[in-house]
């Protein structure tokens, strides 16, 4: 075999960040230890928000890289190709409701979107699945049932929220319309990975992409989680409380607050319920708006996809969350 | 075949996070974090990750290396960071800073219904039930006087008097991010004896009033913060 070692300095480029990484987290772990951040109280709602978003959210999105590298290494192109063979119009909302069966939170179905869209999966129908996901999988419909049950607006909550959440995600996929994996997929330095299991096993393809998913989502993941911790703590929830009573503006405020907390999709419904001063349209409109942008969200998106992405995802799903939580306020409300 | 930097770097990053579940689970520290509805993806990801840790390393050898840029360096440093940050913490659960910025509107699905609160031994999730729903409040309305036996940290309220503070415990239906508090308001306890944050467990009578719910207390007495700090579904 073949002995293609890499020259020595290049070995010692790996050693000295490594080094580097090291002395810093080693310096952090022992300041935290000393400082004992706890005995400040900002600081320790922070750092309790922070870790449980991520303990909570980092099996997610392994889960989903999981799901990313079996599709990756295991199924045959052939099946996207014929996928992508179908009309758009019945594209769009198949993937949408293709999300009924991919039961994670949102974490978890960017990864799994972006190796569909590199697979040969038209882009604005692997996006679809990913927004649609977090909403119409069974266990977030179960958690918005138990979260409203014994109210009159149980079921306009339920079905408007699944109803606003295919729309919004069918919306954002025809907005995309027909751009290319190319032109909407950031290339990163993981996807030479790619063709790696043409050379080595199948398993080991497997393990790389994988790990590459993890380690390239989960940075995103933690930046994402701060910064939801950072606003949780010194943001107060009851500043928008004030305006619950404004028809629009209340909307917009709760659409706001599920930005800012960055909620998974299968609890949000808990707090939701809890904003028991806003009215039906302002509630829908976080469960609807939330899954699908956040915080932590924001940051994977940016990573994940081309520049202005986000900005689209933005605009629409506000565009149809507002529009759509009115409407049924109106009917129901 | 070389050891390739960056597969050992991912293999790292994994093997971290597996060492932080395990140690979650090991500690029993889970609780702080996670409601008993979400706990099991600790066990499943300590698994999961084991495996992916212990897959990547077996195959981290190729043929074709790849060396760790600063850049990879440090995004696997900052996966690295939240599990620095908990393993040199000191355990710790929301507080009172916590209850002056979340709601406390406790209207979270799993809380008491209506024929909960009617019967049986009263707790803060019947209480929270009340708070959530007019026939709910009825029905604690109608066991006012009623004995209670409930556990909580103590919050201070400006303005309150010397004997009175509120007894607030969060209610979490999956993580810690989720919290909503519930409050009672406890009069009658021996004045300036417990401290903000401090954990008492209170009993005494029970008297829903308007949109708040008062307990007269009999006893307060200082107690250690619960194994489960977050009332769950």
């Amino acid at each position: 075999m073949v002995d293609i070692a890499q020259p020595l300095p290049q070995r010692n480029a790996s050693l000295r960040p490594v080094a580097g990484v090291v002395l810093g987290l080693t310096a952090i772990g022992a300041l935290l230890h000393l400082l004992e951040p706890g005995r400040i109280a900002a600081a320790q709602n922070f750092l309790l928000v922070f870790s449980s978003l991520l303990i909570e959210a980092v099996p997610f999105v392994l889960l989903g890289a999981l799901v990313s590298a079996v599709i990756e290494v295991f199924v045959p192109v052939t099946v996207f190709e014929k996928l992508a063979g179908l009309p758009r119009p019945l594209q769009l909302p198949a993937s949408a409701l293709a999300g009924m069966a991919f039961p994670v939170c949102e974490c978890g179905s960017v990864p799994v979107a972006r190796r569909l869209a590199s697979k040969g999966l038209a882009p604005s129908a692997a996006i679809t699945f990913m927004l649609a996901a977090p909403i119409l999988n069974p266990i977030v419909i179960a958690s918005t049932v138990i979260a409203y049950r014994g109210r009159e607006s149980l079921w306009a909550m339920v079905l408007g929220r699944s109803a606003l959440g295919l729309v919004a995600a069918v919306a954002v996929g025809w907005v995309i319309g027909s751009r290319s994996s190319g032109e909407m997929l950031r290339v990163r330095r993981g996807d030479a990975v790619a063709h790696d299991h043409e050379h080595g096993s199948r398993s080991a393809a497997f393990f790389g992409h994988l790990s590459s998913d993890f380690v390239f989502m989960g940075r995103y993941l933690v930046l994402g989680a701060a910064v939801a911790a950072a606003l949780q703590t010194f943001v107060p929830q009851t500043v928008i409380g004030s305006v619950a009573g404004a028809p629009v503006v209340s909307l917009l405020a709760m659409m706001g607050l599920a930005f800012l907390l960055s909620l998974c999709s299968e609890s949000d419904a808990f707090v939701a319920a809890s904003f028991v001063q806003f009215g039906v349209g302002a509630q829908l409109a976080f469960l609807v708006f939330g899954p699908m942008v956040d915080t932590k969200l924001g940051f994977l998106y940016s990573a994940t996809f081309s520049k202005g992405f986000f900005r689209v995802v933005v605009v629409t799903v506000a565009a149809v969350t507002l529009v759509g939580a009115l409407w049924i306020e109106v009917l129901v409300g | 075949m070389r050891w390739s930097a960056r597969s050992l770097a991912g293999a790292a990053a994994l093997a971290a996070w597996a060492s932080l579940f395990w140690f979650l689970m090991a500690s029993g520290r889970t609780n702080l974090y996670l409601s008993s509805r979400t706990d099991w993806v600790v066990p499943v990801g300590a698994t999961i990750l084991t495996i992916s840790a212990l897959g990547r390393l077996v195959s981290a050898r190729s043929q074709t290396p790849e060396h760790l840029s600063p850049k990879d360096a440090w995004g696997v440093g900052v996966i690295l960071l939240p599990v620095v940050a908990v393993l040199a913490l000191p355990p710790a659960s929301l507080s009172s800073f916590a209850a002056s910025r979340r709601s406390s509107f406790s209207s979270a699905g799993f809380t008491s219904s209506p024929e909960e609160v009617a019967s049986g031994e009263l707790s803060l999730g019947d209480v929270a039930g009340a708070l959530r729903s007019q026939e709910a409040m009825s029905a604690l309305v109608a066991r006012a006087g009623s004995e209670v036996d409930f556990t909580g940290f103590v919050t201070r309220d400006p303005g309150a008097a010397a004997d009175e503070f509120t007894l607030t415990r969060f209610l979490i239906s999956c993580c810690v991010a989720d919290a909503l508090s519930v409050e009672v308001r406890v009069v009658g306890g021996p004045p300036g004896q417990f401290e903000k944050d401090q954990w008492v467990r209170v009993t005494g009578k029970i008297y829903p009033l308007g949109d708040e719910v008062i307990v007269d207390a009999d006893s307060v007495e200082a107690v250690e913060r619960p194994e489960k700090p977050y009332l769950n579904p």
